[in-house]
């Protein structure tokens, strides 16, 4: 709770620790969204499925088997680098950071330590009109995934992540707070997706954070920064931030001194711990990896990148304000977006946005935006649905409002198509539908004026109080009436012309 | 066909039931799988149709255990055969077993054996090595046992241990001949090499698994292939063994390959006269960064053997030794303890060298500095090569035909090089107290300088070829422990420029051919 206070809280959040000051920055590793590992040909794996089902030979590092690079891998990452404006080098090439440990087949990981993919760039977090600077974008590997039966004390790996690829995203200690370092994460995870580089799902682990944290007295040159391993919630991470922000102050304050170390976080506790001092720091024996060759990218491989990088959020936001939406539209417009499934290899699945799109192309853009959000999107979640759930097509939906906008279809009919083809998925087309469900609206003429009429006086007849009421010009009760035409003629008279024929027979009938 | 390969089969076994056990050059036999009919090579080309091959203990296949002579991996047998040997199968040759080496590679004499030492078989009961790595190699096809053996060459470990048993031993340029499957020691040097009786031998071998593997990052892409054969039929000497006359062919004598503590091996000065007659010319040249080469490569060397045998540690690859009980491990003593106990002498020196190279505050003085001499070494040799380096040439994606994009030639450089393939004849093994405690590798000088002969090729990852310098006459009496020390085999390498690998086996024919003339 204490959490989403925080959170809410306005950027004046300096009062929790008065005349100090905190320098946070972040490492993120986030999985690509590739359909295959970055040095083998193995297909990736979700959490779901069995342990070591997604393991080749050279995953599991059997003598004698060599990597060779995934050239998607390498796509992906230069759309996130692009995304944020970084540096990419014709030439980054790989290192071996060597340690012992079970989750690591070859007793290497390969990454990019002295010459990464990219260098520089910022993203911006306009929700704080701030921004923060990139130090690095840099290509590596997964590791396995070890668990521990503590009841059995047995290690338990599972070599399915082993060799996945990751995007090492590294920026400057540009942050000041918790909450901006929260920003910096959800705007960074929502330009992965944005971009279909990763799906930046922390929950699931494909994307994690070490958080650099040092505090000192306003006016002092930055203090002992210590580092925070495996944040894997924004949520964890501005926990675990603030309590370290407390521990180095107490230490300060009780005129100690901050050591350099890295730490875990205690879900449980709400508390960092220590994992190792500066000291007992493993030397990795950085080395460059004789067995791949330097990654050489022409510039025409990363404009072609380029022109295939999809719209970022700051671009897209801009874009559908200017057709008109309010923030109120784009907001949920881009909300509902950003919980679009991210295809694998950088293929973008159709979200809320595209769907909009398509729609609005030859329609009233507002029109359209109010029939996704109001109904579509209001009926999805009647149903406890998402918007990846929606079975009704582009087509579909856009013939519903040409003929409501036609009056083919009058707007409460165009309601019950809509949720019966929510109901009852079908190609077929709207206008038939509406006709077999007896939904088309009467056409104008002497016929509809003679049924409507009938319909008016039933429903005069069947409600005399309301009626009553209406006639001494009670608007809400005449609406009430209105419904009870609508329901009487199943939506098939329009409702203007309904509420003038009543409002005639009743000062005709005082 | 079919009746010729078994007749085959039961001569080798016969061979091996009778000599393996004193020679140890095969530490695995092919079961006899006769009765199972033909082989799958049916379908296929079926170039080595019959041909028997041995195949080192480091290389991968998927019928017989891959120990790479160690303790740590004496139950290991891989799921997948070695591109190379999967080559070799598929063109019809018969793998009959697995050469012993020197544990993971490592070493000159093949006594760092988890299964003991391979002897010399030109003289059993001389008790001489095979020469290391590749002793096994080597030795199975002095012995008779096979038509050719495939090795591994790190530093020379193929071309002295072929020097040693009288054999002809490849090592080609690095890069042409798929990794894939070869347990690796030190990535950016192993190259599989080829052992035969005789170079023709050696280049059918060579031709069927020279090809380019996807699966090898570090594999010459076709098109650097052709440009460097495109290179060397424009600008080296274009002739044949059975020419008579080998004028435009030019023999680079390197200096540093001389020293004035070595004297030659007899024979060379009369092979390199015949060759002058014949219309060569032998051109004296100097490799400046050869001395310093050395101490690169066992920098460079180590360091990648301690990251390639890093997987290697009880918990995920090998043998686990578990602590004695009651002591308290921590993580780290745990993997110590397995490597300690189950690796050999000489692989733990260099995990330990490499490893002490890579630590953050050796880096920058051992391994970057020895990077930079490595690029010295290449230099030297692209400075003698008359054939420019087709690895060096300007990178033709511009040009719609980059074999066409080839600089020009070095004039006046030299064709091939040639020197001795080693120091001297096959040392007597050293006894067992004397490799527990490694006092056979005390003669400094001598290693340093056979060391020279073998690794500036290995570091500029050029193809070389050892040649039989005294042939043994066809059949010799092999009971006759009566040999004098100058009948005893010793080769000579013949060197050529990166990609130059069929260059190399023409004047490697020369070579032969001469020797053959020299003896009649």
């Amino acid at each position: 709770m204490a959490v989403l206070q925080l959170q809410l809280a306005p950027p004046m959040f300096a009062y929790r620790w008065p005349g100090w000051e905190v320098v946070v920055g972040i490492e993120v590793h986030a999985q690509i969204k590739s359909r295959r590992k970055l040095f083998s040909e193995t297909l990736t794996s979700t959490l779901s499925e069995a342990p070591n089902t997604h393991v080749s030979p050279y995953d599991a590092a059997f003598p004698g088997t060599l990597p060779r690079l995934n050239p998607t891998c390498v796509k992906l990452a230069l759309r996130t680098a692009l995304a944020l404006q970084s540096d990419i080098h014709l030439r980054s090439a790989f290192d071996r950071k060597h340690y012992f440990y079970a989750d690591l087949p070859s007793g290497y990981q390969i990454t990019q330590q002295y010459s990464p993919l990219a260098t520089g760039g910022v993203l911006e977090l306009p929700n704080l009109g701030t921004s923060v600077r990139v130090k690095q974008i840099q290509l590596e590997q997964d590791t396995a995934k070890s668990t521990f039966d503590r009841r059995r004390k047995l290690s338990h790996i599972d070599l399915n992540r082993a060799g996945t690829g990751l995007m090492e995203i590294v920026s400057e200690p540009d942050m000041r707070s918790p909450e901006q370092a929260a920003e910096y994460v959800r705007t960074l995870q929502a330009l992965l997706r944005a971009v279909g580089s990763s799906d930046g799902n922390m929950e699931q682990g494909s994307m994690r954070c070490d958080v650099n944290v040092s505090v000192n007295r306003q006016g002092e040159p930055p203090g002992t920064r210590c580092e925070i391993k495996n944040l894997n919630s924004v949520k964890f991470m501005m926990i675990a931030i603030a309590s370290e922000v407390y521990r180095h102050i107490d230490l300060i304050d009780a005129g100690g001194t901050v050591s350099q170390e890295t730490r875990g976080f205690d879900e449980d506790r709400a508390e960092t711990f220590r994992l190792r001092s500066k000291e007992d720091a493993p030397d990795y024996r950085y080395m460059p990896d004789p067995n791949l060759p330097p990654l050489l990218l022409t510039s025409k491989f990363i404009d072609i990148a380029r022109q295939s990088m999809p719209e970022l959020p700051r671009a897209t936001r801009a874009r559908l304000l200017d057709v008109g939406l309010t923030e109120n539209n784009v907001d949920v417009l881009m909300a509902v977006d950003s919980g679009r499934d991210i295809g694998f290899d950088g293929e973008m699945k159709q979200g809320a946005v595209a769907y909009f799109d398509a729609l609005a192309e030859g329609r009233d853009p507002k029109v359209v935006v109010n029939w996704m959000t109001h109904e579509l999107l209001g009926q999805l979640m009647s149903r406890n649905q998402t918007f990846s759930h929606n079975p009704i097509s582009v087509a579909q939906m856009g013939e519903l409002i040409d003929l409501v906008q036609a009056g083919t279809v009058t707007g409460t009919g165009g309601k019950s198509v809509l949720r019966h083809l929510l109901d009852n998925p079908s190609s077929t087309s709207v206008h038939t539908i509406a006709e077999q469900l007896g939904l088309l609206a009467l056409e104008a003429g002497e016929e509809t004026d003679k049924a409507l009429n009938d319909w008016c006086k039933q429903a005069i007849s069947a409600l005399p109080k309301e009626a009553e009421a209406a006639r001494k010009g009670n608007e809400r009760v005449l609406n009430k009436l209105v419904g009870r035409v609508m329901k009487l003629s199943q939506g098939r008279v329009d409702a203007i012309r309904t509420k003038e024929v009543l409002s005639g027979m009743l000062v005709q009938g005082k | 066909m079919h009746v010729s390969r078994v007749l085959a089969a039961e001569s080798w076994r016969a061979a091996v039931e009778s000599r393996n056990k004193c020679i140890n050059a095969l530490i695995a036999v092919a079961p006899n799988t006769s009765t199972h009919g033909p082989s799958t090579s049916q379908t296929k080309s079926a170039k080595l149709e019959g041909l028997s091959l041995a195949v080192k203990d480091n290389i991968a296949t998927r019928d017989l255990r891959t120990t790479c002579a160690s303790r740590l991996l004496s139950d290991y047998t891989p799921p997948f055969d070695a591109t190379a040997v999967r080559l070799l199968r598929d063109a019809g040759a018969s793998v009959i077993g697995k050469a012993n080496c020197d544990e993971f590679g490592m070493g000159s004499l093949n006594t760092h054996s988890a299964f003991g030492p391979v002897v010399n078989p030109y003289d059993p009961n001389a008790r001489r090595s095979a020469g290391g790595s590749s002793g096994g190699s080597a030795a199975a096809v002095a012995a008779g046992f096979c038509d050719a053996a495939l090795g591994t060459d790190t530093g020379g470990s193929v071309r002295l241990p072929a020097s040693y048993c009288g054999v002809v031993g490849f090592k080609p340029s690095y890069g042409i001949i798929s990794r894939w499957g070869v347990v690796s020691f030190a990535d950016s040097l192993d190259c599989v090499g080829v052992l035969t009786h005789t170079v023709k031998g050696a280049q059918a071998v060579f031709d069927v698994i020279a090809q380019h593997d996807p699966r090898d990052p570090t594999a010459a892409p076709t098109h650097v292939r052709k440009r460097a054969s495109a290179a060397v039929r424009k600008h080296a000497w274009g002739g044949e063994h059975t020419d008579g006359d080998l004028k435009g062919l030019r023999i680079g004598i390197p200096q540093e390959y001389f020293p004035a503590e070595l004297s030659p091996p007899p024979g060379l000065h009369t092979l390199l006269s015949h060759l002058q007659s014949h219309g060569a010319s032998l051109v004296p040249v100097s490799l400046p960064a050869t001395r310093a080469a050395l101490s690169a490569y066992y920098v460079l060397a180590s360091a990648e053997a301690s990251s390639d045998l890093a997987r290697f540690d009880g918990v995920r690859y090998g043998q686990h030794v578990p602590p004695a009980p009651g002591t308290t491990a921590s993580t780290a003593d745990v993997y110590a303890h397995t490597r300690s106990v189950m690796l050999g002498r000489e692989v733990r020196k260099r995990i330990l060298l490499g490893s002490f190279a890579l630590s953050a505050g050796a880096f920058d003085n051992y391994y970057l500095q020895a990077q930079r001499v490595r690029s010295r070494v290449r230099s030297d040799f692209d400075a003698v090569f008359r054939v420019p380096n087709a690895l060096r040439a300007p990178p033709a994606a511009s040009t719609s035909n980059p074999i066409t994009d080839i600089v020009a030639p070095n004039e006046p450089g030299v064709d091939v090089l040639l020197h001795p393939s080693a120091i001297g004849p096959a040392p007597p093994l050293p006894s067992l107290e004397e490799t527990e405690t490694g006092k056979e590798r005390e003669e400094s000088l001598d290693t340093y300088l056979q060391d020279v002969l073998t690794v500036p090729a290995s570091l500029a990852g050029l193809p070389a070829l050892s040649v039989p310098l005294n042939p043994r006459s066809p059949h010799g009496d092999e009971t006759n422990s009566d040999i004098g020390e100058g009948e005893w085999p010793v080769g000579v390498s013949v060197v050529g420029q990166w990609g130059a690998d069929e260059l190399v086996f023409r004047v490697g024919k020369v070579v032969e051919k001469v020797v053959r003339e020299m003896k009649s």
